[in-house]
């Protein structure tokens, strides 16, 4: 098994059908099968079986090509979000050990052994006709770090099995065929883009890498889906109520789309009714997973039960997955073949005990049947489709010069999920601008504070511990 | 006008460490302003101004920064 051999099939069926698409630039089957070849037979020059390689390059059709040529070499790829910030980048590099970091030009100031820096350029054109190396299905193929709650990023480890039987399960569910043009926007270190990168090639599809800009210009970006005739794109709710709210849906009928999917955060029903009154004949999709499980549960939208008043379901179990209800708590807990491995700790899998995953997410049946989603049973965020742990924030933030004590929760917002916010305790009457100053270079964008409140004392329960709700009440005043 | 742009951007959307020292030509989308906060500044602009920004103008031209806002506003409001 290898997750990446029904697109060399593929390649032999339709080889001249385009594969990849990227503004000036498009790759056929055959086209995208060299470029991978080349990649894949430098890679395995230098034996990297079953090695983590990270990839340092913007999502788009280089790295993707890296992705395939890193799988079919026999190697676990590893994308890092090149926009975070050195600090994050460094942590995430010494927890990872990669064999190899690809990218383009000089080694980043990020990686300090500069040995290991790969130019995509300077990869040779010559390449040998190998076929993808014959993995056993539950040999690793992804690590993406999320946010972790120890107060670092974890990796999380995904075999070929994992990747294969949800990309399978995506192609039957949403009848992906060769006609379909997918729109790809997702960056390839969150677990969307597996429906991006392995379920479309999988399938013959053509795949359209969306410029990142867009996502600023609401009523470009829809005007780019119909030049483009897009049938299907995946991606998150914050994006989609930013189009139906201000993307021109109401001049503009996009013939084309049939289907959007949609994942990573809670979607507010009032306007999601909104976008699908402004897409008639669209079908949509809500998926459920945490990125340990990728998807387990989905709802077809069914229009007539929308209700502005209530959250919609996360339906029914997807991916064969076995679900179960912790009785005493609430938690999903999911049991699936589509489960990660372990999480990838210092550069070696740490792998999980149990088959079955527990979700920290709270759920409940409906009377149809279909789960539901309450919220979380732990501190996680989500913001902007991003899990965020408060830890790794509270982690960043403790250890600026002047803080004494910190602790970070989420404010509700509307447009994207949740946002964090911090409350400090200062070590001495000084100015807390001065104090985060570095945050700005040390944190992501949605990982940054929204708001930031002084205290004297830190508010705590009897028990000593941070009383989280006092200070989610602080905020809510 | 522009303070109370400020004011909203500043401490509902982006995290500046010192937003005094944020001038207005500034850029906000390099400082962290993203789609989502794009989409909720607008809808402050608009209820705030009594203003219906147009949805095809909305990009980082007119986003970029205080006065560029500032000027896009005004230029709906006459």
């Amino acid at each position: 098994m290898n997750i990446v051999t029904p697109f060399f099939q593929q390649c032999t069926r339709t080889p001249n059908h385009i594969a990849f698409f990227e503004a000036e630039n498009q790759l056929s089957y055959s086209e995208l099968k060299e470029i991978i070849l080349r990649i894949a037979t430098y890679f395995q020059n230098h034996n990297i079986q079953n090695q983590c390689i990270a990839i340092a390059l913007d999502r788009g059709i280089h790295a993707a090509c890296c992705i395939y040529g890193i799988l079919a070499a026999g190697a676990i790829y590893l994308p890092l979000d090149i926009k975070n910030p050195a600090p994050r980048l460094k942590v995430i590099i010494e927890d990872a050990q990669p064999r190899f970091v690809i990218g383009f030009g000089p080694s980043p100031e990020w990686l300090i052994e500069t040995d290991k820096w790969l130019d995509y350029s300077q990869i040779p054109t010559t390449h040998s006709h190998l076929t993808p190396l014959e993995k056993t299905p539950t040999a690793l193929a992804a690590i993406l770090y999320t946010s972790g709650s120890t107060g670092k990023p974890n990796g999380v480890a995904l075999s070929h099995q994992a990747l294969s039987n949800f990309s399978s399960w995506a192609q039957k569910t949403f009848s992906i065929n060769q006609k379909e043009r997918i729109a790809s926007l997702t960056p390839f270190h969150f677990d969307l883009s597996i429906f991006d990168l392995f379920t479309s090639l999988s399938s013959g599809a053509s795949v359209y890498f969306m410029p990142t800009h867009l996502t600023l210009m609401p009523s470009r970006l829809t005007d780019w889906l119909d030049e483009h005739q897009i049938s299907c794109w995946y991606t998150v709710p914050s994006l989609l109520s930013f189009i139906g709210l201000k993307g021109s849906l109401e001049k503009k009928s996009l013939p084309h789309l049939n289907q959007i999917i949609f994942a990573g955060e809670v979607f507010p029903t009032v306007h999601l009714i909104k976008l699908t009154n402004l897409l008639p004949d669209v079908i949509f999709y809500n998926l459920y997973g945490p990125t340990e499980t990728n998807v387990s549960c989905y709802w077809k939208i069914d229009r007539e039960r929308l209700n502005p008043q209530e959250n919609i379901p996360i339906g029914h179990s997807a991916c064969q997955a076995k679900l179960t209800i912790n009785s005493d708590t609430g938690e999903l807990i999911v049991n699936s073949i589509n489960n990660f491995s372990g999480y990838w700790i210092q550069g070696k899998l740490e792998p999980i005990d149990s088959d079955n995953y527990a979700t920290g997410d709270k759920v409940s049946l409906n009377q149809y049947g279909e789960y539901c989603y309450h919220g979380r049973l732990d501190r996680m965020l989500k913001c902007s489709g991003y899990r965020v742990e408060p830890a790794e924030i509270e982690q960043y933030i403790s250890q600026l010069v002047g803080i004494q004590n910190c602790a970070v929760i989420g404010i509700n917002d509307i447009a994207s999920g949740q946002r964090p916010a911090a409350v400090v305790v200062l070590e001495r009457d000084i100015d807390l601008a001065e104090v985060i100053k570095p945050l700005r270079k040390q944190l992501p964008t949605y990982m940054q504070p929204c708001k930031f409140k002084v205290l004297d004392k830190m508010p705590a329960l009897s028990n000593g511990k941070i009383d989280y709700q006092a200070i989610q009440a602080l905020f809510n005043s | 006008m522009k303070q109370e742009i400020r004011n909203f951007i500043f401490n509902e959307l982006i995290f500046v460490a010192e937003p005094t020292k944020f001038s207005d030509d500034d850029n906000l989308i390099d400082s962290g302003l993203d789609s989502m906060g794009i989409m909720r500044l607008i809808m402050f602009l608009e209820e705030q101004f009594s203003v219906t920004l147009p949805d095809s103008e909305i990009d980082p031209d007119n986003i970029k920064s205080i006065n560029t806002l500032e000027k896009w506003i005004l230029l709906h409001k006459a």
